[in-house]
């Protein structure tokens, strides 16, 4: 098996998101299969697919910051993208992929991980589509099919600015965009933060990224340029993602917080009790809650005890019935007065911010 | 109905088999189209799906919809010419009709084909489980169905 490898090096934003887009579009059974490797030159944002660019990201704050939004023909969520990752974009013709998705992560995540184990960090692929160390993600990805070809989208993350992903989203309220930002302190990491002084350049990593691709995928790697076909492709992509209508088109994919990692979400919900509006932000791990904020108009007696509340609740299953339990426990326990706010109310209102939308 | 690696294949119907794509004949002349199982199966669960503009006329391999599921975006191609005159309205609330009823209520668009001669590609019957089961065993897809949300041990996130 042969495989161009192209390397763009360090390219405007636009230009970055656009590349791989255009070399899947102007894929052909003929075409080699590719991987083109670009970081872009200044930050951006990026969108899912079917994400409604309004309902995602502080769009009056990155037009002020001069941080570009676009939007991808990948799904998911919305990201920050800027030099601090390196990014790997796979386009293989789709009649040289695996038939499932899964198998199809399971054989492009190959490389990523093997380079991260070079490195010393020992990353592992968490299915679906994570690359985790220690719990922690180290890089997510992405599948499309665009075109002929079957695209899997992801990073080498050398650093990352947490402080300024958690700004860009579009959130409820500070206290979500806090949960947000100390999530992804916890649950995200970097190749400096493993690493420490002992982290490689993005060169030497991205040497060892291709060797690691080659030798999980057994094949001849080759390094080759762009076709004025691929050229053009990408041309009109940058045009069609640089317009308005493309990047604030409807999505209608229904918000439901924001995935840091594999079974970690952060969202908030607001429940009208007959006591007053119950506000739960909730950061859910693996189908519990792992940590968790009650705020709100209602009255609850003494007050200090809702952040026990809080503590009490932390690694209880999201099941409805349990919750209550242990809430009822809380109260009859603690004595607490909370007119109109029944423990099923509190139970509800942390219930809806797993299931439903979060603003 | 054919069952082939649990990939449910009904007889009646009509299968555009290289681009995994059902299609019922409806009796004003227009076409009911879906993905079969083993494409969604192949997607996983759906969490979202876009049709084009009704109206819209687009050629034979030409993308009616876009499908996003928690690990994969894609187009669901035309498997003939032809316009886009309805999508199902249901999609919108609950796109996991797809996973759960794809031959049924989760069907996605209904075109009027423009081009009868492309109907006679499409394969049914015997020839068609024949031809969709080879290529199902090729590729060794062992379908899967998500349980109803309602009943026990349904899938949430």
């Amino acid at each position: 098996v042969k495989v161009r490898i192209v390397d763009l090096g360090r390219v405007p934003a636009l230009r970055s998101q656009a590349a791989f887009h255009g070399v899947a579009h102007a894929m052909g059974r003929d075409t080699p299969d590719t991987i083109v490797l670009v970081s872009p030159e200044s930050p951006y944002v990026c969108v899912g697919f079917h994400q409604e660019v309004d309902k995602e990201v502080d769009v009056e704050f990155c037009r002020q910051q001069g941080i570009p939004v676009y939007r991808r023909e990948v799904g998911g969520g919305a990201v920050y993208l800027d030099s601090g990752q390196l990014f790997w974009h796979v386009i293989f013709h789709q009649s040289r992929v695996p038939p499932l998705v899964e198998d199809v992560y399971r054989v492009f995540l190959a490389g990523p991980v093997e380079a991260y184990r070079a490195m010393g960090i020992p990353a592992y692929h968490r299915p679906v589509n994570d690359i985790q160390v220690e719990g922690r993600k180290i890089g997510g990805t992405g599948a499309a099919t665009i075109g002929e070809a079957m695209v899997v989208v992801g990073s080498l993350i050398f650093d990352f600015d947490y402080q300024l992903m958690a700004r860009v989203l579009k959130v409820p309220s500070e206290k979500y965009r806090d949960k947000v930002y100390r999530s992804l302190t916890e649950y995200l990491t970097t190749i400096r933060r493993e690493l420490g002084e002992r982290a490689p350049t993005q060169e030497e990593g991205k040497r060892i990224l291709i060797e690691k691709f080659a030798e999980t995928l057994g094949a001849v790697v080759e390094f080759g340029e762009l076709t004025e076909r691929e050229r053009q492709a990408i041309a009109e992509v940058e045009r069609r993602f640089a317009t308005e209508e493309w990047i604030f088109q409807g999505g209608g994919l229904p918000k439901r917080g924001v995935k840091i990692a594999e079974g970690i979400r952060v969202a908030e919900s607001a429940h009208k009790a007959p006591g007053g509006l119950i506000r739960a932000t909730v950061r859910v791990k693996d189908g519990a809650v792992d940590d968790l904020t009650l705020s709100g108009d209602f009255f609850f007696y003494p007050p200090a005890a809702l952040r026990d509340l809080e503590a009490v609740l932390a690694g209880a299953p999201l099941d409805e019935g349990a919750l209550a339990e242990r809430i009822r426990a809380f109260y009859a326990d603690r004595a607490i007065q909370a007119p109109g706010v029944l423990p099923e109310d509190i139970a509800r209102a942390v219930l809806l911010a797993q299931d439903g939308p979060a603003s | 109905v054919a069952f082939v690696n649990a990939c449910e294949l009904p007889e009646e119907l009509y299968y555009d088999v290289e681009r995994d794509v059902w299609a019922r004949p409806d009796p004003d002349g227009c076409l009911t189209l879906g993905m079969t199982d083993p494409a969604q199966t192949r997607a996983g669960r759906i969490v979202h799906v876009r049709v084009r503009a009704v109206g819209k006329h687009l050629p034979r391999g030409r993308s009616a919809a876009t499908v996003e599921s928690s690990k994969w975006v894609g187009p669901f191609p035309m498997p003939v010419s032809g316009e886009i005159v309805a999508a199902n309205p249901l999609l919108e609330k609950d796109p996991g009709l797809i996973n759960r009823d794809t031959y049924g209520s989760g069907w996605i668009v209904r075109v009027r084909p423009s081009d009868p001669a492309e109907l006679a590609d499409l394969l049914t019957g015997q020839a068609a489980v024949q031809r969709y089961g080879a290529k199902i065993r090729e590729a060794n897809v062992l379908c899967v169905r998500c349980a109803d949300p309602g009943a026990a041990g349904g899938e949430r996130s």
